[in-house]
């Protein structure tokens, strides 16, 4: 039976290749040398991270042993015995049982001088501290920690080495990740996040039908965030399919830019227009299609702007993708500004410093240049970050212009007062105050996402998320109007449907901005804005009465209730479609309403509009990668064919782009099965 | 390596204490050894050449704190062993994610003699194990240290060390069936 085990001796190992041998022998030689100047600067409370954690977990097992139960015990315990020692030593180099020297020296006392030394030198420097009578409680740790250190060595040589070894790797460059420490969530985030990847998104569940019977009301909150789509993208880019909480059909759908018809006034905030198209993915139902249009503020009347870079220069941006981007994104961000623009600088990191007090852009340079020297290192504290944005937001206001924090992170806050709650009212507050805030999304791995979307939706502002200096160019530079100007706030749509011509409805996307219906008239309930030129669009599929795709079994006794329905003025519509909104600065809202009837309706697809096309084939992707069982035949070669047919001039190429992402999801998606 | 052993502990006690070169001469010495056991554990040359570079960047920065000079080899075996855990966790996420790129698997050449193919069987076996059942029978097995030798390196108890290894007999037989152990 052991004799199979044997047979593991056999193998002779292949020799080494000489280059590696030279290789690993210069890494060796160059961490020794590093390792040198280390040892050779500033001792003490200057010490490397990796070191500082070594003593931590050999201080604990000694904590452990209950030999020493606190600090000011330890300092009466450690101060005699190294005394205790030092003496010994001297005297015959032989010391013997007593409890703190068995275990400090239970091996080889005598070939080692250094311990010796260094508990003479820890008992004199304590020594002298208690003196002064300024025994400082860390300091004493620190020091004593020490002293029992180097004399427990040799006993602990074992665990040295594998302790020596095992921070290594955790501060290594290979995984930088680890050494940045999760904010505290709330429970839902946390189960939400996926082993390996402590990227974080709000859970929300795909809208599920509902009877038009029972539910005729469907309210949201508009959502013009685009980082969903940039993060599907990169995602598939990498080989790997999206975690289907990372997809918002919504932000997908409202990524790509659409020429839906615009208001012809600025008093005229927005125009929406609702197109009725068959299903592509269901024989028995339609799509209502809701588009949005902002009005355009021409750029001359583009009104001041105060803006506040909040840029996050953690140990963790210091990757191409990140630190390196942001600063490029926001050079193309400050070319587009007007000279008499201010922008301002926050960094945080360990600690928040201002990098750049309010300064023109007539100033060009300066601004610039401090963009050039941010510098990443240390751990994130966002919210005391948040708050020097904020107090410089205030010092440059711009009474009736834009003012804007504009948060680049790649990930948490994880220092200071950052539950996410509080977050959220410090931002709700100086929202009302008239400071919003947007967040730019840079880096995989640690991003979180929830937390993200909830500043922006409570600072007004937008998500979104950059990966490339493109998408830089798309965010900041031609959509610059959008994320800076709001020309509509908190608004907010409902729909009610006729159940006389529709049985059932779901909304495709917006899960996580879902009002209540109760919601929509009362004004003090936030909701999403709308910048200036902003298209959003949100789709219904509905299902019309007397469909074979109806779901839900007709009601037994509703039927009898209203015999005369028919008769109603309203027979001819299929749902009536209200928009609430405020002006950027009122605190009333307005509504506008549009009957939706079969007036809108386009007997196939195919005849509906070039971007109602494309804005169906995203919204279908979207909902095929969230997992939406409704779609669960509809092939991403259809998918394909139906965006491929309506790129329409497509002058950046973001739809032609979407095809081929498209097309990486299909080859992801079926090697899968 | 008997009469090796003066002069590595010779060698350790002078890098220590910071000298360059008893630290190159020192490291040159044991990059076979090195080399080797992690070639043992990962079963791939250009894995282990990663390895071994790996764990000597990791002597580089560490031998300054080691104080246990008689027992260098140890040492090296569990810097050795954390260094291929290490390698094959990243590698583990990292395939993962060539797995999504390639839709098809490339088959790895078989070795053609029956002996050699059982032998790659076995070991393909041990190293899917849990981990600490995977040490203690390669330390035990394939580099023949005894079980206390064996505890030394892995840092419990020469009875622990026998009990992976008879957890790990227990599941082998079962993965491979009779024919095998």
């Amino acid at each position: 039976m052991s004799d199979d085990f044997e047979k593991l001796g056999g193998l002779n190992p292949p020799k080494a290749s000489r280059q590696a041998r030279a290789r690993a022998l210069a890494a060796a030689m160059q961490a020794f040398d590093e390792q040198q100047e280390n040892a050779t600067s500033t001792q003490g409370s200057a010490r490397p991270v990796r070191q500082s954690s070594i003593f931590n977990r050999i201080w604990s097992p000694i904590m452990n042993r209950k030999l020493l139960a606190g600090s000011a015990l330890a300092t009466l315990l450690v101060v005699p015995a190294a005394a205790f020692l030092t003496l010994e030593l001297t005297r015959n180099g032989a010391p013997f049982g007593e409890s703190a020297q068995e275990i400090a020296l239970k091996d080889q006392p005598r070939q080692e001088a250094e311990p010796q030394a260094a508990a003479k030198k820890a008992a004199a420097e304590l020594a002298r501290q208690r003196e002064a009578r300024t025994v400082e409680a860390p300091a004493a740790v620190q020091a004593e920690s020490e002293a029992a250190v180097s004399a427990e060595a040799d006993a602990l040589a074992n665990r040295m080495a594998s302790d020596s070894a095992a921070p290594l790797s955790a501060v290594g460059a290979v995984q930088p990740q680890m050494t940045f420490l999760p904010a505290p969530v709330a429970r839902h985030e946390l189960l939400a996040a996926p082993e390996e990847n402590r990227e974080r998104f709000g859970k929300a569940e795909s809208n599920p039908v509902k009877s038009v019977a029972t539910d005729p009301v469907s309210t949201f909150s508009i959502d013009v965030d685009t980082a969903s789509y940039a993060f599907v993208r990169r995602s598939l880019m990498e080989g790997q399919m999206p975690e289907p909480d990372a997809v918002r059909v919504e932000e997908m759908v409202n990524y790509f830019p659409y020429d839906w018809p615009r208001p012809v006034t600025a008093a005229e905030p927005f125009k929406a227009t609702v197109t009725v198209t068959p299903t592509p993915w269901n024989g028995g139902t339609r799509l209502m299609h809701v588009a949005i249009k902002g009005y355009d503020v021409v750029p001359a009347e583009a009104p001041k702007t105060n803006l506040v870079f909040l840029i996050d220069v953690s140990g963790s941006m210091d990757e191409p993708d990140k630190l390196q981007l942001l600063k490029s994104a926001f050079r193309l961000l400050v070319e587009k500004l007007k000279p008499e623009d201010t922008v301002s600088i926050v960094t945080y990191a360990g600690n928040a410093g201002t990098v750049l007090e309010p300064t023109t852009v007539k100033d060009k340079a300066k601004i610039l240049a401090a963009i050039d020297t941010l510098q990443p290192g240390g751990s994130t504290a966002g919210a005391e970050g948040i708050d020097a944005a904020y107090a410089l937001a205030e010092k440059a206001f711009v009474k009736g212009g834009v003012n804007r924090v504009m948060l680049a992170t790649d990930g948490d806050f994880n220092v200071g007062p950052s539950s996410d709650e509080d977050l959220k009212r410090l931002i709700e507050e100086k929202r009302r105050s008239g400071i919003f805030l947007s967040v730019l999304g840079f880096g995989r791995g640690n991003y979180n996402d929830a937390l993200m979307q909830t500043i922006a939706q409570n600072g007004n502002g937008t998500a979104a998320y950059i990966d490339t200096l493109a998408e830089a160019q798309k965010t900041l530079v031609e959509e610059a109007g959008s994320s800076l100007f709001a020309i509509a706030k908190d608004v907010k749509l409902q729909v009610e449907f006729n159940p006389t011509a529709i049985a059932e409805y779901r909304l495709i996307g917006y899960e996580t901005r879902a009002l209540k219906r109760e919601d929509f008239n009362n004004d003090k309930v936030d909701a999403g804005d709308i910048g200036s030129g902003h298209s959003v669009t949100a789709i219904y599929e509905v299902t019309p009465k007397g469909s074979p795709a109806v779901l839900n079994d007709d009601l037994r006794y509703a039927t009898a209730e209203k015999p005369g329905a028919e008769a109603s003025p309203n027979s001819g519509e299929l749902a009536f479609l209200k928009i609430r909104y405020k002006k950027p600065d009122g605190d009333r809202s307005e509504l506008i309403t549009t009957p939706v009837t079969e007036a809108n309706a386009v007997p196939s697809l195919a005849e509906a509009p070039t971007d109602v096309r494309f804005s169906v084939a995203v919204a279908a992707f979207g909902q095929k990668l969230s997992g939406v069982t409704a779609l669960a035949d509809y092939s991403y070669d259809s998918i394909i064919d139906l965006a491929a047919a309506s790129k329409g001039a497509d002058p950046f190429g973001y739809r032609g782009e979407f095809v081929n992402v498209v097309r990486l999801a299909k080859g992801l998606g079926s090697s899968k099965n | 390596m008997r009469a090796g052993t003066d002069l590595d502990a010779e060698l350790v006690e002078k890098a220590v204490n910071g000298d360059r070169q008893a630290f190159g001469q020192l490291v040159e010495r044991h990059y076979d050894f090195v080399h080797a056991v992690a070639w043992r554990w990962s079963g791939d040359v250009s894995d282990a050449d990663d390895i071994a570079q790996e764990v000597c960047l990791r002597l580089g920065s560490a031998i300054r704190g080691f104080r246990g000079t008689s027992r260098f080899r140890t040492w090296l075996y569990t810097l050795t062993l954390n260094a291929a855990r290490d390698h094959k966790r990243r590698q583990a996420r990292d395939d993962r994610r060539l797995q999504a790129y390639a839709s098809e698997q490339v088959t790895i050449a078989q070795p053609q003699d029956p002996d050699e193919e059982q032998r790659e069987a076995l070991w393909a076996a041990v190293r899917e194990l849990p981990e600490k059942q995977c040490d203690a029978v390669l330390l035990v097995y394939a580099e023949g240290l005894s079980h206390a030798a064996a505890a030394d390196v892995l840092g419990c108890s020469e009875a622990t060390i026998s009990w992976h290894v008879h957890e790990a007999r227990k599941r082998l037989k079962t993965v491979l069936g009779k024919e095998a152990v």
